[in-house]
């Protein structure tokens, strides 16, 4: 079989332009949607019904997009601590752990108590923030001390600290805090919840059940501060130069084991910040499964959004309307499929920011003992 | 070269292309479609007028949970997959029995909502729908259902297995499965004695007043055929680990027990029996399929949440604290029912044991006997204390309280019964 | 196929890469027995070509005769049944394994025992037929790069080359190293063998060449001509299209103030074995001091120590202050610049822009960076500045590092280093792998620091760049310095016999002798 035109192939010899990769990502979940309406297809679902079911669950109304936002914020917060550790090549897989951590440091501001629930909201607000962000620090830390003193791999360390971190959580919620025996500690008072829209439900009725809350404003600033570091800031130059090339770092005079422990540190604080949000904003107690394995999720958001914070948070809010709309359809288990679709779409996809593809008029054969 | 793996590759996706094409007409079966129903019914944005849902919206094999204009809707939300073979599928089943048996009535279902954060978003959602009564069927719903229930006054939440009520649109419901638990003690103590090896295991869940009832009102009922007997404990601390159920009988299989209960909700036990040892499984009727089952104590929650439908569309229901008898209907054991034959090892029992099993099964289904028969005295624990004296029974306070976790209970359910060789689980 | 003269012929080969043509339509021919130079700059297509032949590449066009007969391969394993066998200038050895286990590594026999005694005997039996001998028991870290490289032609005459491609081979390899490599490859052509050797020293192909081929941007400019009746400089010719001044000017200047003072310093390598062992030396201001030694001897590790990327004992003082030890942030403080050995794994970060990599010394200070943020517009003017300043070829500063080539490669983290203004430049091996006019222009560099007054310390395995540079000279071995001279009363034999563990002393008190 001989077309007239040729597929070409060919190693992209210059740069790309700014807007490729986002238009290459954008391509990318396009098409994972499309795969996974012919997937949905043949198990003998029908996409339409599924898509329309999609938009309206996620985005069709105020309180469904609340929803889909309330979601996306711990998305946000983890995916964000992932790119941090990532564009330095650390790879952090403990974000899960660090956002359990988060939660329990925060909620000792709630239980010890570290401050009565009728203290001033923003100082309770701010000390459970500053705990559940130390917190995160701490479990970055150890993985990052380990790694810059004795190069222990930081994949190995922070997956494990994962367990330690919940079997520590169940610890404390099934044995010291525990109510009524089961695995979770006694509800939050109000004074130690996050604001949510909801909260203004008596002067404004429509706001009723609208439970998106100061956690998704604190995302989008963390988002910001992550954008300012990576771009403007010394400290973002240092860690992309450790990241690239730590031999040449260490060269232009850089402290490495100083940095890595930094940049694990602020890694896991995000992660902690996300655990926080998540049981001050949404849960109001520390109890088992908090995470429903957001910092795994995180991973693969840092990798679709290419570590970019800022697509990030739309990554997030994807990902966020992916689990509030796929866990309603029955049976579940789609919405996992569709990540899972995505991601493999959008690494696929970087092959067209090396390689540039064209159609190109066959010439004569050219290659001797050519068998086509 | 590269050009020609990329033709292959084309090919390949066209191929693909068009097996999805050929498979599609087929693989979509349109359900049978209810024409009357269809005529009025026209759901705000997704159901397609054409083809209505039997349950909910359709999307060919995806069910999505959405009301029916001119119906009372009710829905479900599940911890697990709604066919778990356990708790989830029990639940399951009472819904299709709501749906069979309750006038003009439309039920869905939300399957594998994680306990928590997720909780409160999926019950919202549902509310928000205009579902008119929503079961959630986990503890840890609980704080979910009760938030949900104050935003939404017309909407009644029935929560399972919990404590809390807001004396309006929240209620709790639970039944007395202490009753079952104590026949099937008797089979497993019957059982036992006739194999000639008197020792038995349960698999408790976490240390909750619910758990030590079950587990003593097991025990009670095996004193009842062997008194001989003695069970000892395995603590798992999840409700639904197939993995961690299963490795747990086993567990006690290996230490010597000849029959294996379960808190928990998975068939595990009857898998991991042996030849010639047996297992007790529990929540859902149909899952006492392995040889090595002696029977389960199941849930029939369809009657009782049909009751519940139907007094909440005639505005009666009012959310408190309702704790069922098996008078109602709402359990049994598998293999003692009218249609049903007796599992082989059940069968096989001698002949006075399994009549005196059968007799006091039948009492208890009749209200003759309750879950206060079954902790009537004397008892002991396994210290040596007479727990409650000759001629005295239990309150209900005693039955689900622990004084640690604040309950009024004067003999809380914090002891073992006396042929339980297991420690007390500790609870600071 | 026996009676056919020629070994290799490649005819009309063109080979595309995406946007380069690396390849134009060139000929080649091996004659049987011959030892044929392909000689040719930097990126002049020598490699490619050879890959073609080794199978690794598929040509676009062209056609491939081995002993007279059309091949196509489709893999190197079609190139390895022909006969053959190509030593790559990166070697593929694995280093935790012995050298018959490397040998032996790939073939499909033995299946699953290996009877290590039995081909160890296999092996040496080689070794004796062709001269070149290994322990064959060692592994391959223990080796020397020179046995290394003979590992690597065992490796192709086991599977019976007969046909050997060496891709520069003398690029890594000391002197004597070179010598025995060459009576190697002599031994070989005499044993029937044919071999393709790239380079592009000039002198070596003189040395053993029997024809050459020359190569520039792809398109033959000498075609299988005879070796006698050439000159080196008509060669250079050939290779780069314009004439070659070799002699850069170095003009006579007073040397000033000691800037660099190292007295007794010892330090291990990276496998914990004593690489310096007392080394002892000045630098002075607007002096080249020049640093000769086969590899491996401890230039590197000296290197490492004065710019603090090696922990080190005994004493570095640049400007009086100790730095032995010290961070390399407080090197680069105090005036330290440093081209080191390994461009693209030590001095650039690939990924980076040109002007990231340019901002790598200077990040710190006004204008481009204050104690928080980056300028970034400062950043990319500074690079703007270095890119035109020293000629950097390349589309614009937001080129990633890793698509210049070597010399650009080069010129950046030359610009970046002298624009520092350092006091010392310490450049290891600055003008390695470079084409001629990259090497030109990096040595009017240096010579420009010297004359501002920056004192230089120039390690080099190129001789005849130290000679022509250095205003002295001295010589380490084995972790020890042989003696320093004077650039003018430095002879190539003088030097070599140092190179090879002769101290200075005992050659001045040989010369006494003599007369």
């Amino acid at each position: 079989m001989r077309l007239p035109v040729d597929l070409v192939v060919e190693k992209r010899t210059e740069d790309y332009p700014k807007w490729l990769p986002a238009a290459t990502s954008l391509a990318a979940v396009i098409l994972a949607f499309i795969i996974s309406g012919i997937i949905l297809k043949l198990i003998g679902g029908d996409p339409v019904q599924v898509g329309k079911f999609f938009w309206s669950a996620t985005f069709g109304s105020v309180a469904t997009i609340s929803d889909t936002l309330v979601k996306a914020t711990p998305l946000i917060l983890v995916g964000l601590a992932c790119s941090v550790a990532f564009r330095m090549k650390l790879w952090n897989i403990g974000a899960e752990g660090q956002f359990y951590m988060g939660a329990f440091f925060a909620s000792l501001v709630v239980l010890v108590p570290i401050l009565p629930p009728d203290a001033p909201k923003p100082l309770i607000l701010l000390a459970m923030a500053v705990m559940g962000m130390i917190g995160g620090a701490i479990w970055g830390f150890v993985p990052g001390f380990l790694k810059a003193k004795f190069a222990v791999s930081e994949i190995i360390t922070t997956l494990m600290l994962n367990y330690v971190a919940i079997l520590w959580n169940n610890f404390w919620i099934f044995d010291r805090w525990s109510e009524g025996g089961f695995q979770m500690t006694r509800l939050f008072e109000r004074g130690y919840w996050l604001p949510r829209l909801a909260d203004y439900a008596r002067e404004y009725p429509t706001l009723s059940g609208i439970t998106l809350h100061l956690g998704f404003v604190v995302a989008l600033l963390a988002a910001v501060l992550v954008w300012w570091i990576f771009d403007r800031s010394r400290w973002g130059y240092e860690i992309k130069l450790i990241g690239d090339n730590p031999n040449a770092a260490r060269y232009a005079g850089l402290n490495i084991a100083r940095n890595i422990i930094l940049v694990m540190m602020l890694s896991g604080a995000l992660a902690g910040l996300a655990g926080m949000s998540e049981i001050s904003g949404v849960v109001h107690r520390l109890q088992e499964r908090i995470s429903p394995q957001y910092g795994f999720t995180g991973i693969i958001i840092a990798w679709v959004a290419k570590l970019n914070p800022f697509a990030v948070i739309l990554v997030s809010i994807l990902f966020g309307a992916l689990i509030v709309a796929g866990r309603e359809i029955q049976p579940s288990g789609l919405a996992a499929m569709l990540q899972g679709i995505i991601l493999f779409m959008v690494i696929s996809s970087d092959v067209l920011l090396r390689y540039s593809i064209r159609l190109q008029r066959t010439t004569t054969p050219v290659t001797a003992g050519s068998d086509a | 070269m590269s050009n020609k793996r990329l033709w292959s590759l084309l090919a390949l996706l066209l191929v693909l292309v068009m097996l999805v094409a050929a498979c599609a007409p087929a693989a979509t079966p349109a359900p049978a479609a209810d024409q009357s129903a269809s005529a009025q019914d026209t759901p705000a944005e997704e159901a397609p007028a054409q083809a209505p849902a039997d349950t909910s919206t359709d999307a060919g094999t995806y069910q999505i949970p959405t009301t029916e204009e001119g119906k009372y809707n009710v829905a479900f939300v599940y911890v697990g997959p709604h066919d778990d073979g356990g708790w989830t599928q029990a639940h399951d089943q009472a819904r299709e029995f709501v749906e069979n048996n309750v006038a003009d009535v439309h039920t869905a279902y939300v399957e594998n909502v994680a306990e928590g954060a997720d909780a409160e978003q999926v019950i919202r959602s549902l509310a928000r729908k205009g579902f008119d009564v929503i079961f959630t069927t986990s503890f840890g719903f609980m704080d979910a259902s009760e938030i949900v229930a104050s935003e939404f006054p017309d909407v009644d939440i029935i929560h399972i297995s919990g404590f809390k009520a807001n004396g309006e649109n929240f209620g709790n419901l639970m039944g007395s499965m202490e009753n079952m638990k104590y026949v099937a003690g008797m089979v497993a103590g019957a059982r036992a004695k006739a194999d000639g090896n008197p020792k038995l295991g349960y698999i408790a869940t976490f240390p909750i007043p619910e758990e030590l009832r079950l587990g003593n009102a097991f025990g009670l009922g095996v004193e009842e055929t062997c008194p001989e007997c003695t069970i000892d404990v395995r603590w798992i601390f999840t409700w639904h680990d197939p993995v961690l159920e299963k490795e747990a009988a086993s567990s006690l299989f290996d230490s010597g027990a000849q029959v294996v209960m379960t808190g928990a909700d998975t068939p595990a036990p009857a898998e991991a029996a042996p030849d010639g040892k047996w297992g007790i499984t529990y929540d859902y009727q149909y899952n006492c399929t392995n040889p090595q089952c002696l029977t389960s104590m199941y849930w029939n929650w369809g009657p009782v949440y049909a009751n519940i439908v139907d007094q909440s569309r005639n505005g009666e229901y009012v959310g408190g604290w309702e704790y069922f008898d098996s008078d109602t209907g709402g359990m049994g054991l598998f293999g003692f029912g009218e249609d049903e034959e007796l599992m082989p090892g059940v069968a096989s029992i001698p002949e006075e044991d399994l009549a005196m099993i059968k007799e006091t099964y039948m009492k208890f289904l009749s209200g003759e006997l309750d879950r206060f028969d079954v902790f009537s005295g004397p008892i002991t624990d396994n210290q040596g204390n007479l727990v409650v004296p000759e001629g005295v029974s239990l309150k209900q306070e005693d039955l689900d309280g622990f004084k640690e976790f604040g309950s009024e209970c004067e003999t809380c359910m914090y002891w073992w019964n006396e042929n339980i060789s297991a420690e007390l689980p500790s609870l600071d | 196929m026996e009676t056919h003269p020629n070994a290799v012929e490649m005819k009309d080969i063109v080979i595309r890469f995406p946007g380069v043509l690396a390849n134009d339509h060139v000929n080649l021919v091996l004659k049987k027995g011959e030892i044929h130079a392909l000689l040719g700059e930097n990126g002049a297509g020598k490699s490619t070509l050879m890959n073609a032949l080794a199978g690794l590449y598929r040509p676009t066009s062209g056609i491939i005769k081995i002993n007279g007969e059309v091949a196509d391969f489709h893999s190197p394993r079609d190139a390895i049944a022909c006969g053959i066998g190509m030593v790559h200038q990166h070697f593929m050895l694995v280093p935790t394994q012995t050298a018959t286990e490397n040998i032996l590594l790939g073939l499909s026999t033995p299946r699953f025992h290996i009877n290590l005694a039995k081909y160890d005997e296999e092996i040496l039996a080689l070794q004796k037929q062709y001269g070149l001998y290994v322990d064959v028991k060692s592994k391959i870290w223990q080796l020397s790069v020179g046995e290394q490289q003979r590992v690597e032609i065992l490796k192709t005459l086991y599977r019976g080359a007969e046909i050997l491609i060496l891709d520069e081979p003398t690029a890594v390899l000391a002197p004597q190293e070179i010598d025995e490599l060459m009576a190697t490859m002599r031994s070989l052509v005499d044993q029937g063998k044919s071999i393709i050797f790239i380079s592009h020293k000039l002198h070596e192909v003189e040395q053993v060449a029997d024809r050459i081929t020359v190569l520039r941007k792809g398109v033959v400019t000498a075609e299988g001509i005879d070796i006698a009746g050439l000159d080196k400089r008509k060669l250079a010719q050939l290779m780069v299209g314009r004439d070659v001044v070799f002699d850069v000017e170095r003009t006579a200047q007073k040397p000033g103030e000691v800037v660099l003072s190292v007295r007794d310093l010892q330090a291990s390598n990276n496998k914990g074995v004593p690489a310096l062992r007392g080394v002892s030396f000045d630098v002075h201001a607007g002096e080249i001091l020049g640093f000769a030694g086969v590899a491996g001897n401890g230039q590197s590790e000296l290197a490492e120590c004065i710019t603090g990327l090696r922990a080190c004992r005994g004493q570095i003082t640049i400007d009086g202050r100790d730095l032995a030890n010290a961070p390399p942030i407080l090197a680069i403080k105090n005036g330290v610049a440093h081209v080191p050995e390994d461009r693209t794994h030590v001095g650039t970060a690939p990924n980076l822009s040109i002007t990231e990599n340019s901002i790598m010394k200077n990040y710190r200070e006004a204008p481009i960076g204050n104690g928080v943020t980056i300028n970034r517009s400062n950043a990319r003017i500074y690079a703007r500045k270095l890119k035109e300043s020293y000629g950097i070829l390349a589309p614009g500063v937001r080129t990633l590092a890793r698509k210049l080539s070597g010399g650009n490669l080069q010129k950046v983290i030359l610009a970046r280093e002298i624009s520092t203004d350092p006091k010392l430049m310490v450049a290891v091996q600055p003008t390695r792998g470079l084409d001629v006019g990259a090497i030109e222009a990096i040595q009017r560099l240096l010579l420009e620091q010297r004359s501002t007054g920056t004192a230089v310390l120039l390690i080099s395995e190129e001789l005849e760049e130290l000679f022509s540079l250095s205003d002295r000279i001295a010589v380490i071995f084995h972790g020890q310095i042989m003696g320093i001279l004077p650039a003018e009363d430095a002879d190539i034999d003088t030097v070599g016999q140092m190179m090879m563990g002769t101290r200075l002393e005992e050659i001045e008190q040989e010369q006494e002798a003599a007369p």
